[in-house]
């Protein structure tokens, strides 16, 4: 029971990580245009296959490729704020909701159709092999890779919040024609926190793609499924709060695992129905979140 | 002079202040000018005609019934997949459109509805004319359950629920191999009477008039009014009085039963049923097919249904004989154009008609009824989705 425990809190802290990296991005745009970003798992998995493009189809060498990945990643996300947000701007926080599936259903779309020939890929790994065996079970160099990637990108956040650019995206998500009229485009401001979210989705596609092997919608719906976790994550930080949507992130991957503790063994889906419970619970007893103090969100 | 007037005052107040009879509220005053349009002999002709061409595509084509094309039993089948999509995205359009709540786990309702439906055929043995019902009422009760539960929730959290309750649905409830199968899924046999694909397609489209039919009353019942209240303005419609609590659950109720009945149809329609069909995918093409084809428009929904659903497996793209140029020009394989398309329809009626379809065909449709024709008719500015909390 302790090993089994154990291994459901080491795998949860690291599949934490990559719903960390969706979480922080669905945070980013929630605070930025007011609006679920169902697009944000899709970032990362149209990152991961620009990235698999550029090492196993066009072999480049793998810093490239994975620098290629983020940059599709980036435009996607760009693209969807001057194509899709930012046309609607005025209309209702649910039609924007739409217009993001729209735009995630797109994608997947596209990479059904380009990987027609070879549905299931694999994505190599930036490092092989295993770093150590707690309790039996193997964490691989991948693992810490994108755990350390997710503390580099959140003390870089941290770093950035603090910054002249960082405070006035700040400002203009806070009040937006006050923004304006001190100076700050609002505008450029949008495009930015998409930039960034688009990357941090792309990071998440890119680090976690070569855990399993990816079909079109990975991220999404399928083997690698971020989205609903990722959302969770960010509902458990209030939607607003940066440390709160890691930390409900951590929280989200631990709760996932143990769905698959033997004691449900001889039901499929524990883990789905884990986190069904417990979202409706905590959107229940405390809709602010957990990880935050006072109720932020409007 | 003064007499009348002196004789007709009290009687005015007396009417107004009676609240025993309201006046009855005539619909579309504004739209009748004050001599009202009224077509000519040609006129109602060519409106006759264009109904009658209508009803043979409908009626006719798919039965072989006095149609110089001979339609094979697959293409009979997705006719009969259209007008169960139509029931499902009529049932969206109760959500989406009237209480301005949005479901993203709609594929949960249709699969327990045909989950349901398959377990009470197959392994009770009862009749298919027992399942529907029952598929429809289990339909109706876990949207009383979940709504009950989560209706505290508003807007974007409401959505995110459904949609954790969507993926719990699909690998949990789907997963449990006595009640669907598992894997290997699950063997539906049709209704005696309703074996062959032809007959098939008849009594989805009678089922289809029945779930058009009780939309059409819902909205002009009570509840539907105070839906539209809500809509507009939640805090507005409570402080008139309207439990918009209750109204929204009652909504979401009267979606789960309509897709539980989609959901059943959908069972004995594919005869054979897999878990995996009812994936979030499915959930997002759902909706797509609602917005695109107008949310509130009856005739839009349907159309955009049946659209999104020949377009699923391409065979509008082979209908319509372009496959062969896609596949040459883009290298577009027609089993994904929907896929590839759709979404891009989406954006395109959310960006510049938001009324959808139902906004494009509303000249022909106003034509139809026997007013003007008039090309600006049915114009909408935005797609009012009503954005409660969060």
């Amino acid at each position: 029971m302790i090993t089994e425990l154990g291994i459901a809190v080491i795998n949860g802290v690291f599949i934490g990580c990559v719903y960390a990296l969706v979480a922080l991005g669905i945070v980013l745009i929630y605070r930025a245009s007011g609006v679920f970003n169902f697009a944000q798992a899709e970032f990362g998995t149209t990152g991961l296959f620009a990235a698999y493009a550029g090492v196993v189809l066009w072999g480049w060498p793998y810093w490239l490729s994975f620098l290629f990945g983020l940059a599709v990643a980036m435009a996607m996300g760009l693209a969807t704020e001057r194509l899709v947000i930012n046309p609607l701007r005025h209309a209702s926080r649910v039609t924007l909701l739409v217009g993001t599936a729209g735009v995630a259903l797109a994608a997947i779309g596209i990479q059904f159709w380009k990987s027609n020939e070879q549905p299931i890929r694999q994505m190599p790994k930036i490092v092989n092999g295993i770093a150590a065996e707690p309790f039996g079970t193997a964490v691989t160099y991948q693992h810490l890779v994108t755990l350390g990637v997710l503390i580099v990108v959140a003390a870089a956040l941290a770093v950035f919040f603090r910054s002249p650019s960082g405070l006035a995206l700040q400002a203009a998500q806070q009040e937006g024609t006050a923004a304006e009229l001190v100076g700050i485009s609002v505008r450029r401001v949008s495009m930015m926190t998409w930039g960034i979210a688009a990357v941090l989705g792309g990071l998440a596609g890119i680090l976690s793609g070569p855990n399993l092997t990816f079909t079109a919608g990975y991220l999404t719906f399928g083997a690698g499924a971020a989205l609903l976790p990722g959302f969770m994550a960010a509902v458990l930080g209030g939607m607003r709060s940066m440390p709160g949507a890691v930390a409900g992130a951590m929280a989200v991957g631990v709760i996932e695992q143990l769905g698959s503790l033997s004691i449900f063994g001889y039901y499929t889906g524990g883990g789905a129905m884990m986190l069904f419970f417990f979202l409706l619970i905590v959107l229940l007893v405390r809709p602010q979140g957990l990880f935050v103090r006072k109720a932020v969100a409007t | 002079m003064t007499e009348p007037q002196t004789a007709e005052i009290p009687k005015t107040e007396s009417e107004a202040e009676s609240t025993r009879e309201l006046p009855p509220v005539v619909a579309d005053q504004l739209d009748d000018e004050v001599a009202p349009f009224r077509p000519g002999v040609a006129g109602w002709l060519a409106r006759g005609a264009v109904w009658a061409l209508l009803a043979w595509v409908v009626f006719a084509i798919p039965g072989n019934v006095l149609s110089p094309f001979h339609l094979g039993v697959s293409d009979v089948g997705h006719a009969s997949k259209a007008a169960i999509f139509a029931i499902i995205g009529l049932s969206l359009n109760v959500l989406i459109g009237y209480a301005g709540t949005i479901s993203l786990g709609h594929q949960a309702f249709v699969g327990v509805g045909g989950f349901v439906s398959a377990y009470v055929v197959v392994d009770m043995g009862l009749e298919f004319w027992l399942a529907v019902p029952i598929a429809a009422a289990v339909g109706g009760l876990q949207a009383a359950l979940l709504g009950a539960v989560s209706l505290r929730l508003t807007g974007l959290y409401f959505a995110l629920v459904t949609l954790a309750y969507g993926v719990f649905a699909e690998e949990t409830l789907f997963g449990i191999t006595a009640f669907t199968g598992g894997e290997g899924g699950k063997n539906v046999p049709r209704p005696i009477g309703f074996g062959d694909d032809y007959s098939f397609y008849y009594l989805c489209l009678a089922f289809l008039a029945v779930v058009l039919w009780a939309d059409w009353r819902l909205v002009r019942t009570k509840g539907g009014r105070a839906l539209q209240a809500l809509r507009e303005n939640p805090r507005v419609a409570s402080s008139y009085g309207i439990d918009v609590k209750a109204y929204t659950l009652m909504a979401f109720v009267v979606s789960g039963i309509f897709a539980g009945i989609g959901g059943a149809l959908l069972a004995q329609q594919s005869t054979f049923l897999v878990p995996e069909t009812f994936d979030f995918e499915l959930a997002l093409l759902f909706v797509l097919m609602t917005v695109v084809g107008g949310l509130r428009n009856r005739v839009g929904v349907v159309i955009g249904s049946v659209i999104f659903a020949l377009l699923e497996e391409g065979t509008l793209v082979h209908l319509l004989h372009i496959d062969g140029f896609l596949d040459s020009t883009i290298g577009l394989p027609a089993e994904f154009f929907g896929l590839v398309v759709g979404p891009f329809l989406l954006l395109l009626t959310l960006t510049l008609y938001p009324g959808g379809i139902g906004q494009q065909i509303a000249p022909i449709s106003h034509w139809l009824r026997g007013r003007k024709f008039d090309l600006h008719a049915g114009k909408v500015t935005e797609v009012e989705v009503a954005d409660v909390r969060a």
